[in-house]
This record gives structure tokens, sequence and C-alpha cells, in this order.
């Protein structure tokens, strides 16, 4: 095709950019409003214009702020780490990870990159940068105001670092159980034309349509007396289920498993079928040919199912915050207990920090794996 | 595949479908019918509470539940049959306002309220998110290939972020003086309050939804956009087709599944709408089915929950949300019946 | 020696002796575990109570659907469980917190006869603090147009109307109206300020009345003074509008009075009073309720736990605790000193005729759940107030039936 033929008119490339400018600036806004307003003392972060929130004079006041050397060196250090994310991680992971273990490796990339951010952004970089505002002169002085005590008071007074591990944990639990069960699942449902198959789908269809509420009032009391009636199984050792990360992953994949299997099944059969026909024949069993076959081609399938259960497990508040008790309390309904009876302004903005700490592994997330969400989803994924 | 080696892939799955959501589903389809409520009798009770300075005492009357001699409370399970769906529906104070032409009285009753609520909020936001979400899709689609990476990355953030949180955020943008607000009242010089009228927060809770769900459709459609056939674009460019007659003969029909695909996910999911209610405070003006359901089972200050009225308005729901999927599934089973 | 600075040298000196055990009088190696809210006089009891050793504390904001749970399994899954007048309803009803006169008798000499919450004689829980809604003004826009400090609602009113005219602030007037919870408390202070009764013996609803038309129309001609957007304003919200200088009036809980003067947040330090809620009637009680908070021992655990649950807790009841949080809340406890935000609680405590306190009641727990979802139909001008309050009674009765409350 010529390039010719498919030029288009100034006015409409004008319009579509100018309409996906206007997008951008809507999809961000939000999100980058209330990072703004975690760093202000509650006075400017609810302020009610927009000058007083992004400046933060009364922030300022306290001497809290960064200079315009803050500014520069710090910005230019967030960006360079953010740019390496989409270039040198990528290909880092695809170097040094062996075949088929490449998801595990974007996992330790992924938490090693957040751990070095973390370390570069809030350990390294204060201290020098303070260290050259006393010597800078009007250029060490602040211009807008800015504090981290909020993330400060989130992370270190209320170990919010709990709740992160906790996340971490069923996070993790979730999306490889979800994957390895809905695999076979997905498989199976792919490769059977019966109408068994079919009626199993679309009674997932509407398991993953029911409303949430309904089926988690339902486990609690059962959760609870779990040790009652799990004794005359277990005996003396019969578990109390509620309160067990084991046992919120375990719903967690029940409701998963509807959409997984859907989205594996439709990647399942995009791989023609000759390729574990001619395994059979070779004498393998299905399972093996599975194994060894189908999966290795099935990568960018199980990854970009694997970021929608991820998701599911880490943003999940109803389940979480009623099955789990406050050891295993998982970010999101942790961030509720900011929301009390006796809700205070620094509570709120301290909501805002947790709000945006939790977001922020999710930033990564998507910036690390966006390129595998759409050619995953163009490697056939999703055709109705 | 033989019977057994399906049975052995598909067990897990199945497995834990049947615990942790056909059994609480059959439950709360049982419980629907039946109510089970303790056995009161009425006491005098002598009970003191802190004053000021000394403690306040006070005689009163009250029911209280009988306890076994286990210590348990001594209940009793009642077969009400549609009782609870009765007082769902009110069908006597529907008929009632019918009759009497005051057909906007209905919305006093909750349970109507909340399905007016709910149904109109799937089918105003469903075609919002596909053309949105298409349009994101073409425009990133026409953009040069340098800034797609950062525009997609962007766009996604919207779908990634928790809901609980992206409601809150837009929440905090609106509330009381917030920026937003404060914006549009310096722009249209009058006095804006955004939570004060029904109307503009479900305004508000429709451009939270659509925002949070566009990049879906925009996502799914990116990547159908990447398989459209060159060869058919390219003939159709020989045909004379000019760039709308292309979107609508050759673009759109391609994607046709996609679509499908997205508006199905997006109909259960907007039907199944909470956080929004809850994360702009909308009671009194909206509700939605499934936060009627919530309140029904959210204990208040006594412990008492509503699990029999809960069971028959999740019943009630289930019920829409087979409606609304009796076409798609007509459609599949077709398809899968011409596959064989 | 400000009261910031003994607070802020109380709080230095105990981050200075480290967590090592040292306040508490005894080292506790039982296993005791507490389910509470998750508010600041609770974290601080709690925090007192792990000085102990062998204490875990879940302060949870799922507390209400969880604790009647947790309590009924056996053994309980908490020893101790923190509650207030309407949520120790359940537990009482279910028999799963253990009378403690045995308990106290032993260990409990520290205790006013005050913080002894008895229901049918026995003492089944320990108060540690009241909690009321009360009137909170800026007594600097009072002294510019010489104002009065309102002793009834109509006086609230008049106050309102002055203010309002003058300009001072654009709404003189904030309420803790958010639908729900919040709305149907407000709901209660001003009907039972008209002297009404919200069930009868047989409970059944009394509730459209005259008390209960009036206390409608009371509350809707607050709304004439306030914000347009009050059914989403809870008390946080209300707080921040004080804070920021934007209402001159609110009848807010009491617990919320020190934020007043908290530098980092409030912009009016020093200029908010308290003073009596106001009545509803000129000689009625004051149309609020009164609320404690306190603490519970489970039934279902064996009684070597009971004591020791039982100790911890005293020991998180203490002075010491009282005056390392003095502001966090109206204690009960030995050694409170009212602060002056205190006043309007003290106030509303002592008036005569006395308010009630919140009732404790199945039929209650019912009746504020159908006036939270009810009320806002009649703010918002859907319904009238006959209309509004034969809906609630209907919605009550329902609920009251299924519950096995009425026959019928």
């Amino acid at each position: 095709m010529t390039a010719r033929t498919m030029r288009q008119p100034l006015s409409l490339r004008l319009a579509s950019g100018a309409f996906l400018g206007f997008w951008c600036l809507l999809a961000i806004f939000p999100i980058a409003w209330i990072a703004v307003m975690s760093i202000k003392s509650p006075v400017d972060a609810f302020a009610g214009n927009f000058g007083d929130v992004l400046f933060g004079p009364t922030t300022r006041g306290n001497g809290q702020g960064l200079s315009v050397l803050e500014l520069l060196i710090g910005g230019a250090v967030v960006i360079a780490l953010a740019r390496w994310a989409f270039s040198g991680l990528p290909r880092h992971v695809r170097r040094l990870t062996p075949a088929g273990w490449i998801a595990i490796g974007w996992l330790v990339a992924g938490l090693g990159y957040l751990a070095v951010f973390g370390l570069v952004v809030f350990g390294i970089l204060p201290p020098v940068l303070g260290a050259l505002d006393a010597i800078a002169g009007p250029l060490g002085q602040p211009v807008i105001g800015a504090t981290f005590e909020h993330y400060y008071a989130v992370w270190v007074e209320n170990a919010f670092w709990r709740n992160f591990v906790n996340s971490l944990v069923v996070t993790a639990g979730v999306v490889t159980i979800s994957l390895f069960v809905g695999t076979l699942a997905g498989y199976a449902l792919a490769r059977s034309p019966s109408n068994l198959a079919f009626w199993l789908l679309i009674a997932a269809l509407i398991f993953r349509a029911l409303p949430h509420s309904v089926l988690v009032a339902g486990y609690l009391p059962v959760f609870i007396n779990s040790s009652d009636w799990l004794a005359p199984i277990f005996g003396d050792a019969a578990p109390t289920l509620y309160g067990q990360p084991y046992a919120v992953i375990a719903v967690l994949v029940a409701i998963n498993q509807p959409f997984t299997i859907w989205m594996l099944r439709s990647f399942f059969q995009n791989i023609p079928t000759e390729l574990d026909e001619a395994a059979r024949v070779d004498g393998c069993t299905h399972f093996q040919a599975f194994r060894q076959v189908i999966m290795p081609v099935m990568w960018p399938g199980v990854i970009t199912t694997g970021l929608f259960s991820f998701l599911l497990a880490y943003n999940d508040f109803l389940v979480t915050s009623l099955l789990l008790d406050a050891q295993n309390q998982t970010m999101v309904p942790a961030i509720a207990s900011y929301f009390n009876r006796e809700t205070t302004t620094t509570d709120q903005v301290e909501a805002i920090a947790a709000a945006v700490s939790i977001t922020a592994p999710l930033f990564v997330l998507v910036m690390v794996f966006q390129r595998q969400i759409v050619s995953g989803l163009t490697a056939g994924a999703v055709k109705g | 595949m033989k019977p057994r080696v399906f049975a052995a892939f598909v067990a897990p799955s199945l497995l834990m479908m049947l615990i942790f959501i056909a059994a609480p589903l059959v439950s709360v389809f049982g419980q629907s019918f039946y109510v089970t409520q303790p056995v009161y009798e009425t006491v005098e009770v002598e009970s003191c509470t802190p004053g000021f300075p000394t403690a306040n005492c006070v005689t009163e009357t009250k029911s209280q539940p009988v306890r076994d001699e286990d210590g348990r409370i001594e209940t009793r399970t009642l077969f009400v049959g549609l009782e609870s769906y009765r007082n769902l529906l009110q069908f006597d104070r529907v008929g009632e306002y019918l009759s009497s032409g005051n057909w906007a009285s209905i919305l006093n009753v909750d349970f109507w309220a909340a399905l007016r609520f709910t149904v109109m909020f799937t089918l105003i936001t469903l075609p919002i998110v596909i053309v949105l979400g298409l349009a994101i899709a073409l425009a990133v689609n026409n953009a040069v290939r340098s800034i797609r990476g950062p525009v997609i990355f962007m766009s996604l953030l919207p779908f990634i972020i928790t809901p609980v949180i992206g409601a809150l955020s837009i929440r905090w943008l609106f509330i009381g003086d917030g920026i937003l607000t404060a914006a549009l009242e310096e722009v249209l010089n009058r006095d804006i309050a955004m939570f004060a009228q029904g109307w503009t927060i479900e305004l508000m809770m429709y451009f939270y939804r659509v925002w949070h769900v566009a990049p879906f459709a925009f996502v799914i459609f990116y990547a159908g956009l990447q398989t459209v056939n060159q060869d058919t674009l390219e003939s159709a460019i020989v045909d004379g087709a000019n760039r709308w007659q292309r979107l609508r003969f050759v673009v759109i029909p391609h994607l046709g599944p996609l679509i499908t695909f997205v508006a199905l996910i997006h109909l259960m999911d907007a039907y199944r709408v909470f956080e929004e209610i809850v994360g702009f405070s909308s009671q009194s003006h909206v509700i939605s089915l499934q936060w009627l359901t919530y309140d029904f089972l959210q204990p208040d200050d006594a412990g008492n929950r509503a699990i029999s009225r809960a069971s028959a308005s999740a019943m009630l729901t289930m019920v829409g949300i087979v409606i609304l999927l009796i076409a798609p599934v007509r459609r599949a089973w077709r398809e899968h019946k011409g596959e064989r | 020696m400000t009261k910031r600075t003994i607070f802020a040298a109380v709080g230095a000196a105990t981050l200075l002796a480290g967590p090592a055990m040292a306040e508490c009088s005894f080292e506790n190696d039982t296993p005791v575990s507490m389910l509470s809210a998750g508010f600041e006089a609770w974290k601080a009891v709690s925090d007192a109570m792990a000085e102990c050793g062998s204490f875990e504390a879940e302060l949870d904001q799922e507390f209400r659907t969880k604790q009647p749970a947790a309590f009924a399994a056996d053994p309980s899954l908490y020893a101790l469980g923190g509650v207030a007048n309407g949520t120790i309803t359940p537990l009482i009803n279910e028999g799963t917190i253990r009378p403690l006169d045995d308990l106290v008798a032993e260990y409990g000499q520290s205790l006013n006869d005050n913080q002894l919450i008895r229901i049918d004689g026995q003492v089944m829980a320990i108060g540690m603090m009241v909690n009321t809604q009360h009137l909170m003004y800026r007594a600097d826009i009072f002294e510019d147009l010489d104002l009065e400090v309102p002793e009834t609602w109509d006086e609230v009113l008049e106050a309102a109307a002055t203010i309002q005219e003058a300009g001072v602030v654009e709404y003189p007037l904030g309420a803790t109206m958010q639908t729900g919870w919040n709305l149907a408390q407000d709901y209660v202070n001003m009907f039972y300020g008209f002297g009404g009764e919200f069930v009868d013996s047989e409970n059944i609803p009394t509730l459209n009345t005259e008390a209960g038309i009036n206390a409608l129309e009371m509350m809707r001609a607050m709304t004439e003074y306030m914000d347009p957007e009050y059914l989403v304003s809870d008390s946080t919200y209300v707080q921040q509008q004080f804070q920021q200088g934007r209402i001159a009036m609110a009848n807010l809980w009491a617990s919320r009075a020190g934020a007043m003067d908290n530098e980092a947040e409030s912009e009016v330090v020093g200029l908010v009073e308290t003073a009596a809620a106001p009545k509803a009637t000129a000689d009625g009680p004051p149309a609020t309720t009164i609320w404690w908070d306190g603490v519970v021992v489970a039934a279902n655990i064996d009684d070597e736990t009971a004591e020791a649950a039982f100790r911890v807790a005293m020991e998180g009841l203490d002075s010491e605790m009282v005056q390392a949080n003095n502001s966090a809340a109206i204690w009960l406890i030995e050694g409170y000193e009212p602060t002056r935000l205190a006043e309007g609680a003290i106030a509303t405590l002592q008036s005569q005729p006395a308010a009630r306190a919140y009732p404790s009641t199945t039929a209650m727990g019912l009746m504020h759940t159908a006036l939270g979802n009810g009320i806002a139909a009649f703010l918002t001008g859907d319904k009238a107030a006959e209309e509004t309050l034969a809906d609630i009674e209907a919605d009550y009765l329902t609920a009251a039936r299924e519950a096995g409350l009425v026959d019928g």
C-alpha cells in the first residue's frame, strides 16, 4: 500500500491529536491530582483553588517544600528511571531470563524495579538534595510546598508495609492458582465440542454476573465457625478459616474463574488443533501434550489473563475487608480504617497518601507490561 | 477428548466454582423463601449508663430474645413463600400509583427506584463506553508510532486503578468547594453544589464509570485494529471508498465480535453497579440493585440484618442479569451448533 | 506551659520510655485479643493495653459485622470487645459476653461507679468515654454580632438568620445529615427533644405523631441555613467546614471538639466554643442522646483468659492513659481533666430534664435503619411529612415482622 493513499488531511490529524490529548488529560488528571494532594498539608490539600493546592503556600510556610534545584535534579532522576523502565528493563529481562520463565522474570524485575525506585527516590535523593540545597543559595529555597510526612505516617507509623506484604501474598496466590486451574479448564473447554462444555461456559458467565455482596455475606458465619464443622475431618487441627489468607485466596480464585476460563479458552482456540494432535500421534497423553506442546506457545495469553487476575485480586475490597483480620489485612480495605467515626482532615490526607501508595505498584505494572497486554490481546485472545 | 479426560481437566476449576459460587447461590435461593427469627419475650430491665457525675439508671420494658438451656438464642424458621418478594416489589402500592395515574411515585418504592437507576446506568454508559473506546483506539492507531507507548500507558490508568480509589478521587474533585466545582463556579459565575441534587450526582456516576471502563474497551479494540485485513482495506480504497465508508464497512465489521465481547462484559459489570453509590454517597437520591442487597445485609447497631429480603433482592437481580444475557447466549448457542 | 506542650511532653516521655512493658503493673503471658472500632480513643486504649504484652488489637471498620459472629464462636475469636450503646445489643441478646461483677470486685478498685454499665443488675461492660452531640459555635462571630448563645433550636435559627444577613459566612449552620446512620441520628435527637417515643411496648411504631412532624419540620427549617450538599455531610465534613471557617454553628459530636484547636488543620484555633445541646422546646430536654463506649469480655473463653483479659483492660483504662490522651475523648476514667472544649458536653450531661441515653434495643436498631433510608425524601421535597413518616413506619414494620419482633 502506498503511503500516499493513507495520508490524512491535516485537519483530521489535528482533530485526532487534539482528541487524544484531551483524553489523556482526562485519564490522568484525577490520579495526578490525588498525587499532588498527598504531599500537601491538610489546609492546602483541600484548598479551593488550583494554585493553592499546586504550590501549597501553607505547606511552604511550614518550611516544607521543594527548591528549584530539587525539582530539576529530582525530576530528571525520576524521568530517567521511568524511561529506563520502558527501554532498558524489558531488554534486560529478555536477556537474563531463561525461556519459559519469562513471567517469573517479569515479576522479579517488577518488584526489583519498585525497590530500586523507592530506594533512590525516598532513600538517596532527599539527603543528597538536602546537602546541595544548603550550599545552593537562592536556588535552594523552597518554591513549591511539599511534604512527605503523610507517606511517613502511612508506611512507618501505621505499618502499611504489613498490608503491602499481605497484598503481595494474596495477589501472588490468586494469580498462580487461578492461572493453573484456569489453563487446565480453558484448554479442555476449547478442545471439547460437547454441549456440556457449552453449558459450563454459560454457567460460568452467569456466575460472573453475580453480585459479590450476596456471596460474601454468606461466607462470614461459615468461615468463622469452620473449626466446628471441619472438626469431623481434621479433628483438633481444624482451622478457623476466617482471617486466613489462603481462604481468601480460594474465594478470589473462584470468583475470578469465569473470566479466566473464558479468556484462556479463546486463546487456546487460536492454537491450531493440529499441534496437539501431532503430539498425541507421537504418543503423548492429553496432559503431556498440554504441558509440553501447548503451554510453551501460550505465554502471551497466560500473561494477559494473569494481569486481569492480578487486578481483581489486588483491587478487591468486599471480600478482603470482611474475611481477613487485621493481621492479614490487605492494602485496599486498610484504607477504610482512615474513614472511621472520628476521621480528621489529616486522616483524609493520609488516606490519599495511602491511595497513591496503592496505585504506584499498578502504575509500574502497567508500565512494564503494557506491550504484553496489547500484543497478548492482538495475538487473538478475544475473538468474541 | 474423552469425557473422563475432559472431566479431569475441568474438575479443579469447576469444584471451586461449585463450592464458592454455586453453593452460596443455592442457599440464597432457599433463604429467600424462609425467614429465621428469634423468639422474643418482653421483660422489664433496669439498666445503668454513664451520666455526669453519677450513673443514670432507668427501668424500661423491652423485647429480648429467649435463650435455650445451651445459652443460644431460640429461633424459629418460617416458610413465607413469596412474602419477601412481595415486600420488595410492593405490587399493591405500585398498583395504587398506576391506577391513580401517579406514575412517577412508583419510584418511592426502593426496589423500583433501584431498578430504574441500574437499568438506566447500564444502558446509558454502554454506548458511550463503546464509542469512546473506539474513538480512542482509532486516534491512537492514527498517531505517530513514537507516542503510542506513552499514550496507551496513560489511557490504561483509569482502568487499572482500584475502583474505590478511582471513585474517591473523582469525589474529592467535586465535593463541597472541591477544585473542579470551584473552577466551574468561576467559569459559569454561579454557585454550584454538585452533591445537592440527584441528577448532578448521577452525572458524576456516569462520568466515573465511563472514565473507568472506556480504557478497557479501548485496549481491546486497539488490539483488534492491529489485525484488520490490509488487503480488504486496500481494495476498498481502490473502489473509491472514503474514510468514513472504510470505517463503516471494513473496520467495524472486523471489530464486531470484539464489540459484542466488550458490550457483554460491560452489561454484566454495570448491572452490578455498587462502588459508585458508596463512593459518591448517593443513597438519598439514587440507589442500585446491588446496593439494595448490600444494605439489607449490613447489620444495624442491634445486629439485625434482613437476610430474607436480601436474598430475594439478590435473586431478582439475578433474574435481570439472565434476561440481559439471553440474547448473547442464544447467539453463542447458534455459533456453537454451527461449529460442530 | 500550655496544654499542648504538656501533651507533647507526656508524649515524648512515653516515647523515651520505649516499647518495654514499662507502664503495666503486671506481665501478661496469656494471649489476649480485642476487636473494636478504630478511632483515636481506641488506639490510645489499645496501645496502653499492649504494654502488658501478649496482646493483639484489631481495630476494624467492619467490627459491627464481625463482632456478633466472632463472639458467638466457641471459643470466641476475641477475649475483649469494644462496644457502644447500640453495638452491645446483639452481644447481650446472644449472651456472648460475661457478667463482670466478680472481676470488678477483684481488680476494678480504680473504676468509678459511673463506669459500670449495668444491665438487669449485672455489670456487663466497663465504660471508658461518653460522647454526645452538642452545640459548637464561633465565639468571635457571636461577639461581633452581639448574639446570645442559643438555648433552643428556635434561637439557633434566629441566630443563623442574623449571621447570614450580616454576611459573615454564606451558610451559618452545619449538621451531620449524611443519608443513612447520621441523618437518622440527627432525627432521633430532634424527635426525643420534642418528647416523642419511637415504639410502644408491643414494638408498634408511634412515629407519625406531632413530635414526629415537628422534628421533621425543624430539620427542614435548619436546612435553609445549610450548605445545599447537607445530605452528604458526615461529621468529618462538618468538622472541616468549621476548621475552614465556613460555618458558624453546628450540633456536633463532643469527640470532634478537640480538632477545632488543631493548628495543623484548623484556621479557627481558639475561636470555637461549646455549649449544651439546644432544646427543641423551651422546657424539654436537650435535643440529643448520650452515647458511651466501653469494653466487654467474651463469655465463650475460659476463666483464666477472662481474668487476664480483664486485667489487661484495666491497664488500658487507667489514669496514665487518660493523662497521656486527655483531649482524645470525654473520658469517664479517674484523672481526666475536662478541657475548655469539654464544657458543652458536660453542660449537656448535667442539664435538667436530662437527655436520654441512646436506647440499646433491637427495635431501635431497625427503626434507625428505616429512618436513615426514609427521611431524605422529605428534605428533598419528594414527600410530605405525614407520608414520609407513614412510609418509614411501614418500612420498620416490614423489617420488624421479618425479625420476629412484631407478630403478623
